[in-house]
């Protein structure tokens, strides 16, 4: 009985180093899920392919973005304000239209709670700065 | 806010460049540009420079100054690397050239190097070339 569970490690432990050499990426049922609750018409398996292929291309570009902006405050941290500007460098965020807005529209309630500071009982409000 | 006689000279102002820029680009291609071309141009040139002065306002606040330099100009042009690389290679010839005029400056009279008119500056910054200069 013993020999075939310890053979089971092998083809695993495989497995895991081939998932190592790829790349971190959104889960591709997550960018499914969104992509397909926004368009409202079915979708070809291939085309959520190329929406795969567009989201990986997108973060690599946010990212290269994110670096110039924060180099360009002379900073070396990532912060919001560096992705307000990118935002508003999309045309996402406007006068118009303020981050806020945007947060309150499409973040669900316990990512909204961590960006939008809110007041509660006992005269205070959370997240403290 | 300008008064509405500024703008239309602006716009008087930039179709006429635009103008001479076309017609340099028609004698090099051999075509013709229609009137109505030439006008479509100088009025996306000057809304386009709308969302410039805008995103270059954005940029320089973003590095806590209130002066738009060179570094947020080439920021503008990221979005395409022919256009960065130019612009790169404009701004380093453009800070050498002033290297060399303000050594000049220096051998000729300190006296001489006063305040520059603020309307002068204010052109500096929108050509985004001179903008190092003040």
């Amino acid at each position: 009985q013993r020999s075939p569970l310890r053979a089971k490690p092998v083809p695993k432990s495989s497995a895991a180093s081939q998932r190592k050499i790829r790349e971190p990426e959104v889960a591709s049922s997550l960018i499914k899920k969104i992509f397909s609750h926004y368009v409202k018409m079915p979708v070809a398996r291939d085309a959520f392919k190329i929406v795969e292929k567009c989201s990986e291309r997108y973060f690599k570009q946010l990212s290269s973005d994110l670096e110039a902006y924060t180099n360009h405050a002379g900073r070396k941290t990532v912060e919001m304000a560096d992705l307000e500007v990118l935002m508003r460098r999309q045309g996402l965020v406007t006068d118009k239209m303020p981050l806020y807005v945007l947060i309150e529209r499409y973040l669900p309630l316990e990512y909204r709670k961590l960006l939008i500071p809110v007041a509660v009982s006992g005269n205070k409000v959370i997240p403290c700065k | 806010v300008a008064a509405p006689g500024s703008f239309q000279r602006l716009k008087a102002a930039v179709h006429y460049t635009v103008g001479c820029l076309c017609q340099e680009v028609a004698e090099d291609k051999d075509v013709q540009f229609s009137k109505q071309t030439i006008a479509a141009i100088s009025e996306i040139t000057f809304r386009q420079c709308d969302n410039f002065a805008k995103d270059l306002e954005m940029f320089a606040r973003h590095a806590k100054r209130s002066t738009v330099t060179t570094e947020d100009v080439k920021l503008l042009a990221r979005r395409s690397s022919s256009l960065l690389k130019y612009i790169t290679q404009k701004s380093e010839e453009i800070t050498s050239s002033n290297m060399e005029q303000k050594e000049k400056k220096k051998k000729k009279s300190s006296a001489a190097k006063g305040g520059r008119p603020s309307g002068e500056q204010e052109a500096a910054v929108t050509e985004s070339e001179d903008s190092n200069m003040a």
